[in-house]
């Protein structure tokens, strides 16, 4: 394991933990995190998908991971959020901190980690045993928290979700009656219900609508405002639309792991890449 | 000129027309083959309930059909027969044996399906499908002569400290502890804890990892992974599986027989000694049996092949009725 210590170290992780473990400390004075990614290197079993990946996800902004398929940018995303190991056969190097604590050291469990740094997954997973309401609530009773006034979170995470004035009169109905947009956005409020300061979104939009992508989008902008936002997508314009900063993984050649080609403002990676491969992928020649 | 065809049609209402099916040889001959094993398990099925029907019929009529099923004597020589209390013995042991088998069975497929690893998971599943192959005499010969003891400490401890609960109380202070209900329920429980485990285990390997990552990603722990998403996922084929189980210990026969102390009253104190079963009263009894009493031993049997096929359509029923619930 490559150790290398991140500037952000001397912020005091303590005071930082102890911010996040209260959990009455009302939304609006809620920090945003920052996650900075030190040469993760990624494998299952034996294969090498991801060699030496450094980027840092600053706070309040919307960083974009893109690049052709197969090329790590998932498996970087859960990484950033101890997913990646539930793969029995993963394993992974590097150092990986939030807020300069390392989430793969003792001093955080994998479920304090995931309940700090969210995940909206590729497709709409709400639990279809559960109504919409329930869904939202689901994180708190898999986590063991409790809150004073379930109703007002429900509506508050459904807000800001922009899927309140869609489904405030059937809360109380199945989730899977939701259209494809609509779960995507259930999923993202229930993500919302556990208070993250990170919420990490895997090609969210990717079996949706041009409308209902739209909406997501608005959404991830909003957001952005309060909490610190990774995206995978395989949409060009999409990054364009949405991010702050971007970072373009490739597979150099077949067999090889995925490496960050570039890393920058989405502006500067988009209309002025320093990486001749980089220019080649975002002008639409291969990918 | 009359309408024109195009017109006729039209005003004519459109019926489904044949559709040709032509049936290649060698398919119409694999048909007819399945069809006859299909027809095959009807007619044994059939054939079965008609035998025994028809068989129990004189002691049915000697003992007369109400007090059959109303009484518990066995009186072969002046022809008097009953059988409540061995029904009532029959789903005593087999509630015992549900009672330790469903949290072993669910406990064992959670930690293969989701705790253990890998070696460790093949390791286990070979061994609870080994343990399905085991002739239940092994069973019945294994908790007779190695079994008993221990139980007999576990039930006197659960007559001391839980005699709160009816069931664990005893008749008299210093009644015998061997060869009870008790005993016999947890030998039981070994024979049904693999199919329920199998069967559990296949249902909540169905569960979409999707759901399961969406739990976890809550910052759910494994536990709380199970309790919001697996277990209610499974929630149908685990109570098939259950029921299952409890068709099958309904049914068995031989460890029961080589265990209980047989006795034909129902014996509510499950922890002492004496009890039995429709399938261990035919058991026990068949070898020396004659004439009428086989008759009532046959209608034994029949009342146990009712019992059985109320069972496993009740859980036919629960396991379709939650199926569109969910």
């Amino acid at each position: 394991m490559t150790t290398v210590q991140s500037p952000q170290t001397a912020e005091t992780p303590a005071a930082n933990r102890q911010l996040v473990s209260s959990e009455i400390l009302p939304e609006e004075l809620h920090p945003s995190s920052r996650i900075d990614a030190t040469d993760v290197t990624c494998w299952f079993g034996k294969r090498k998908v991801l060699e030496r990946c450094t980027l840092s996800m600053e706070p309040g902004e919307v960083t974009a991971l893109i690049g052709p398929s197969g090329c790590g940018k998932s498996t970087f995303l859960r990484s950033l959020n101890r997913m990646h190991e539930l793969v029995p056969v993963a394993a992974i190097a590097g150092t990986i901190e939030l807020d300069g604590v390392d989430i793969y050291s003792e001093e955080m469990s994998p479920t304090e980690v995931r309940s700090r740094i969210g995940m909206v997954f590729q497709k709409p997973n709400p639990f279809p045993a559960m109504s919409i309401a329930d869904n939202v609530l689901a994180g708190l009773s898999l986590s063991g928290m409790s809150n004073e006034d379930p109703k007002a979170l429900v509506e508050q995470c459904l807000r800001r979700a922009g899927l309140w004035a869609e489904v405030s009169d059937r809360l109380n109905e199945g989730g899977m009656s939701l259209s494809g947009g609509q779960q995507q956005r259930l999923c993202i409020a229930r993500a919302l219900a556990v208070h993250p300061d990170v919420l990490l979104m895997d090609e969210p939009c990717s079996a949706l609508d041009p409308i209902s992508t739209r909406v997501i989008e608005q959404t991830i902008r909003e957001l952005c405002e309060e909490i610190t936002i990774v995206i995978v997508t395989h949409n060009m314009q999409q990054a364009q639309r949405v991010s702050d900063k971007c970072a373009f993984f490739l597979v150099e050649s077949i067999g090889d792991p995925g490496r960050i080609v570039e890393a920058g403002p989405t502006a500067q990676v988009f209309e002025n890449p320093s990486d001749p491969r980089t220019y080649d992928y975002v002008t639409g020649q291969f990918g | 000129m009359a309408l024109t065809s195009p017109e006729l049609q039209a005003l004519e209402e459109q019926v489904p027309r044949d559709i040709a099916r032509t049936v290649t040889r060698g398919d119409r001959i694999f048909r007819t083959l399945c069809a006859s094993a299909a027809a095959v398990s009807l007619f044994i099925i059939g054939g079965t309930a008609l035998f025994l029907a028809i068989k129990a019929v004189p002691a049915l009529q000697k003992a007369g059909l109400l007090s059959f099923f109303t009484t518990s004597v066995w009186n072969p020589t002046v022809g008097d027969f009953g059988v409540l209390g061995l029904l009532i013995g029959t789903i005593i042991i087999a509630t015992v044996s549900l009672i330790v088998a469903v949290p072993l069975a669910i406990g064992l497929a959670l930690f293969i399906n989701e705790y253990s690893p890998a070696r460790i998971r093949r390791i286990l599943t070979s061994s609870v499908d080994l343990l399905a192959a085991m002739p239940s005499i092994i069973f019945g010969m294994w908790g007779f002569f190695a079994l008993q003891a221990p139980l007999v400490g576990v039930a006197s401890w659960l007559n001391l400290h839980l005699s709160a609960i009816p069931f664990f109380r005893l008749s008299e202070p210093d009644a015998p502890l061997l060869r009870s209900s008790f005993i016999v329920g947890t030998v039981v429980a070994l024979m049904i804890v693999p199919i329920i485990t199998s069967v559990s285990r296949d249902v909540m390997a169905q569960c979409p990892r999707s759901q399961c990552e969406a739990a976890l990603a809550l910052g759910g722990s494994r536990w709380g992974m199970i309790k919001e998403v697996l277990l209610p996922f499974g929630k149908a084929g685990i109570t098939g599986a259950i029921l299952l189980g409890f068709g099958r210990a309904l049914g068995e026969t031989i460890a029961v027989a080589l265990i209980i102390a047989f006795t034909i009253e129902a014996n509510p104190y499950v922890l002492e000694q004496g009890g039995g079963s429709i399938a261990s009263l035919i058991a026990i009894k068949f070898p020396e049996a004659q004439d009428l009493e086989i008759s009532a031993l046959i209608a034994a049997g029949l009342a146990l092949f009712g019992m059985t096929l109320l069972v496993n359509l009740g859980a036919r029923a629960i396991v379709r009725r939650t199926q569109i619930a969910a």
